[in-house]
């Protein structure tokens, strides 16, 4: 202890053990999911248990093993099911939503950092609180809009248009934060160079602000990704489904298809978790950039 | 700022567009007016041809050589149907038809060919109609239906009744009507221009005195609305007296021709009188009473019909009215031009905020003002095409939800909870958001400050592994917690049964299907507090530990002084998103507990989703959520004085 008082330092046991034991209870649910996709089968047990069954055969149905290995899920997901085109659909989907999101975003939150003009307060505070509309509040009305008004039900451009507003509040807030910190006097100076506003905000600002930026592409890209009531409110069509609903298709309802659902879970979580592991450092620098206000 | 804008010049510009908009929309009533009166009258000349058509066919006696004789004369009589045939139910038959398709080797009678069906299925729709407004003895359902060509004209269905039953239908087509002539833009030119001018004049005399100017335009256009609106409503009298004579005509002419081919049909039938005054009724086969038998118009029936249209009429210019004088006084007393100069002034702002705040507005407030505005009413799935003002409830929906303090009862068997109850609801939703926050924190900042350690071993591959559960889709996560948690073959009971326990039915008692959804959360949401803490410590820097060190502070005293103070800046928004995701995390409710049992284990959002959408109360449901909206309004608030997140914005 005196020791460890000196260097202030833990001894560093203890600290593997409380890492190991949480990480054990992060990873298991995952393996389950790889154990259930390979397993073959549609049960969502890892063995089929006797009737009077030993421990050892308790113990083996919690190991996240498959008891016979076959890809027979992903191959039948892709070739039998409809998932291919439910995956091209989110795909296209989230595509949209980003590049849409990120253009609103980037503009809009450039204007709140850099320009002081009226309405600049309430505009900020109005997208503080649009974060907590419920949205059973504005789901009814949306179809209205959408459906009945804009005529885009059963169209992709109604949930990309949903999509890209509803990142909105979130990635102004923190591409203003970000944008605040990068100095002024960099425009000046460029400013007094002759280059246009257009020029400095494509130019200068935005490859400085490359990693708030990827925070709000990686924002759009999630939102639209992951969403599945509003996907599942309009699009009525089972070809024009996106990712979410079908994977739910699978075991909602009296539907208990596990098997093709943790295939299908592992090739929808694929990309996004890997943008996501990819995009982390820029995720904490552009949150903790948003909320410390450097 | 350069002088002042003169005011003359501002109301001048006012007035013409104020005018403008005025007689624009009026002109645009007029219109819609005249439409909406063709259209009816089109459709009730054809619905008296229909029905006299049908009684035609009854007294034929539905079915046979007379019917077929009979179809034909009438068609000879009325030439502005296009084509008649009668279907009956019985052998599925075309009794007569005078379709120019039915000809040759398809000529009546014949059995309906199979592409034929949607006739079939229309006859079998009436009959059905027919039936349940008999039985309930009111007129719920419409008995004919009427459908817009697109080639132009009606296709109109009516059923044939034999002995107080629906044997058969009878399908008419009509042919196009010309289009009715407009007119009235001479007068709205002149309600346009009138008032213009005579302000051309009165500036002349006034000056350029504010007041007296703008006043002067109000009343001018006022008086120029006024009057054209006048004309409006005599215009649509006049095509409603149109109608009528319209209406009149045709029955006439229906009665004769129906009378003359009665009288050709073999005799010894017993007939009925015509009458040809119930032929011009609604879709519902109830007489408008409009007219007796011999055609002379019911005047006061009719004074009643005309009082409802020009109602309507006269509520929209005046609303034309208000919407005229508001671009008026806007545009006169300067603040437009003032409005454009801040416009101008700072158009770069402006042009890089209107993308996403058109975009906001139109998806995200509009929205939710329209919500706000559904919370008064009682809009279900039943009256969604009627206007607000109908169905207007003014707080009974406000007072229904908050009002019931009902939460619990005590029976002989002990307290029974009524699940349902908002406040259960709510006090369900608080525990829900406290146990997931505080799980979250706790155990993200212990992992947080445990993953800073220097030199430990393995600390890249604990994190990434850490913060899987945040890069997963939360709506897989949740189904796959929701497969753990199967009573049967889910991991969760395997384990308990390892240690001699007994499985657990999850989803069949609140407290453990609580736990179950707590821990689905907890798993998710640690996460994002660790690695937000993690950034935090990171950015401390270390001689400050060092400095404390050299004066002997405590590891818990460096703890306390150095290690939380430089936490908070990040943590205190961090958990304030946290409280409000987890306030409103409707996917794992939704999808791993569904709010069983009985709605005990519901949270506010979820509950509200089931109001709108599985039990189709959207009023109802949008004032739940506006309670919801309040809550989160007034915490958001409250938080925003204690930690004072949005000062020096």
């Amino acid at each position: 202890m005196s020791h460890g008082k000196r260097t202030g330092e833990f001894p560093h046991l203890p600290m593997h053990a409380v890492l190991l034991a949480i990480t054990a209870v992060t990873v298991y649910p995952i393996l389950w999911v790889f154990t259930v996709a390979f397993s073959g089968k549609q049960s969502l047990a890892i063995v089929d248990l006797p009737p009077d069954p030993t421990l050892y055969d308790r113990l083996r149905s919690i190991v996240p093993w498959p008891a016979a290995f076959s890809v027979s899920n992903f191959t039948s997901v892709w070739m039998d099911q409809p998932f291919g085109r439910w995956l091209l659909n989110s795909a296209m989907v989230a595509a949209a939503t980003t590049v849409l999101g990120v253009f609103l975003a980037c503009t809009a939150g450039y204007a709140f950092s850099r320009f002081r003009f009226p309405g600049r307060r309430a505009g900020l505070m109005s997208f503080l609180v649009s974060q907590m509309f419920p949205g059973t509040l504005t789901l009814v009305p949306l179809y209205i809009i959408l459906v009945k008004w804009l005529g885009l039900g059963s169209n992709y451009m109604g949930l990309i248009l949903v999509y890209a507003t509803t990142s909105i509040p979130f990635c102004v807030w923190m591409l203003k934060g970000y944008f605040d910190t990068i100095p002024k006097e960099l425009e000046e100076s460029a400013l007094m160079d002759g280059a246009s506003p257009a020029t400095i905000f494509l130019r200068i600002i935005l490859p400085l602000a490359k990693p708030a930026v990827a925070v709000t592409a990686l924002f759009s890209f999630m939102t639209a990704w992951n969403e599945f009531i509003l996907a599942l409110t309009f699009m009525d069509k089972e070809v024009m489904y996106t990712a979410p609903v079908g994977l739910r298709f699978f075991v909602g309802g009296f539907s208990q298809q596990w098997g093709y659902f943790a295939a299908g879970s592992i090739i929808v979580s694929i990309p996004v978790v890997a943008l996501f592991m990819y995009l982390q450092k820029y995720l904490v620098s552009g949150l903790t950039a948003g909320a410390v206000k450097g | 700022m350069t002088q002042a804008p003169s005011h003359r010049r501002l109301v001048a510009m006012g007035i013409v567009l104020g005018a403008a908009v005025g007689a624009g929309l009026c002109f645009w009533l007029l219109g819609r007016a005249r439409a909406a009166e063709a259209r009816s009258r089109e459709e009730r000349i054809a619905i008296v041809s229909l029905q006299a058509l049908a009684d035609v066919v009854e007294e034929a006696g539905g079915s046979g050589d007379e019917v077929r004789a009979a179809v034909t004369g009438f068609a000879r009589a009325e030439p502005e149907l296009r084509s008649i045939r009668v279907i009956v139910f019985e052998g599925l038959s075309l009794e007569a038809s005078t379709h120019p398709d039915d000809a040759g080797d398809r000529a009546p009678p014949r059995r309906l060919s199979s592409e034929e069906k949607p006739l079939y299925d229309q006859g079998q729709r009436l009959r059905a109609a027919f039936e349940t407004n008999q039985q309930e003895g009111a007129a719920r359902k419409a008995e004919i239906e009427v459908e817009r060509r697109s080639v132009g004209g009606l296709a109109l269905a009516a059923p044939v009744e034999i002995d107080g039953a629906v044997a058969g239908v009878v399908l008419v087509e009509t042919a196009p009507v010309p289009p009715a002539p407009g007119g009235g833009t001479a007068a709205a030119f002149i309600t346009f221009l009138a008032p213009v001018l005579l302000l051309g004049v009165a500036g002349l005399l006034l000056g350029e005195k504010r007041l007296a100017l703008n006043v002067t335009a109000a009343v001018l256009i006022v008086v120029a609305l006024a009057g054209y609106s006048r004309y409006v409503v005599g215009a649509l009298e006049t095509a409603m007296r149109a109608t009528e004579s319209a209406v009149a005509e045709r029955m006439q002419g229906a009665a004769d021709a129906a009378g003359g081919v009665l009288a050709a049909l073999p005799a010894g039938m017993e007939r009925r009188e015509l009458r040809p005054s119930a032929w011009d009724s609604d879709t519902y086969r109830k007489p408008l009473g409009l007219h007796s038998d011999d055609g002379r118009l019911d005047e006061s029936k009719f004074a009643a019909a005309y009082a409802g249209a020009s109602g309507w009429v006269k509520r929209k210019a005046t609303g034309s009215g208000i919407a005229a004088l508001a671009v008026l006084l806007f545009v006169g007393l300067g603040g437009a031009s003032r409005l454009l100069g801040t416009l101008r002034r700072h158009r770069h702002a402006y042009a890089y905020v209107a993308p996403a705040m058109v975009g906001m507005i139109v998806l995200v407030f509009f929205p939710f003002f329209y919500g706000l505005a559904l919370s008064f009413t009682d809009q279900n799935i039943y009256n969604t095409e009627k206007p607000f003002t109908e169905i207007w409830v003014g707080l009974r929906n406000f007072v229904d939800i908050l009002g019931d303090f009902s939460v619990a009862q005590r029976t002989p068997d002990g307290m029974v909870f009524n699940f349902q109850n908002f406040y259960w609801t709510l006090g369900f939703t608080v525990l829900w958001t406290i146990a997931n926050v505080a799980i979250g924190v706790t155990v993200g900042l212990v992992l947080a400050l445990i993953l800073n350690t220097k030199g430990l071993a393995l600390r890249p591959i604990y994190r990434v592994l850490l913060i899987l559960p945040w890069a997963m889709p939360n709506y897989i996560t949740a189904l796959i917690w929701k497969g753990m948690f199967h009573q049967q073959f889910g991991v969760a009971n395997q384990i308990i049964q390892i240690f001699g326990g007994e499985p657990i039915a999850w989803f069949e008692g609140t407290a453990t299907s609580f736990s179950a959804v707590l821990a689905t959360n907890g798993w998710l949401s640690f996460p994002f507090m660790m690695v937000i803490s993690l950034g935090a410590l990171q950015s401390i820097p270390a001689d400050l530990y060092e400095a404390a060190r050299v004066d002997g502070a405590t590891r818990w005293q460096q703890f306390r002084g150095i290690t939380l103070p430089s936490l908070k800046p990040a943590l205190v928004p961090a958990v304030i998103l946290s409280v409000i995701w987890t306030f409103n995390m409707f996917n794992i409710i939704y999808l791993v507990s569904a709010g069983e049992p009985a709605h005990s284990t519901e949270i506010l959002i979820t509950q509200a989703y089931k109001y709108a959408f599985e039990q189709y109360r959207y009023g109802y449901a949008a004032a739940y959520s506006t309670v919801i909206f309040g809550i989160l309004l007034v915490y958001g608030t409250w938080q925003n004085r204690v930690t004072g997140a949005t000062e020096g914005i």
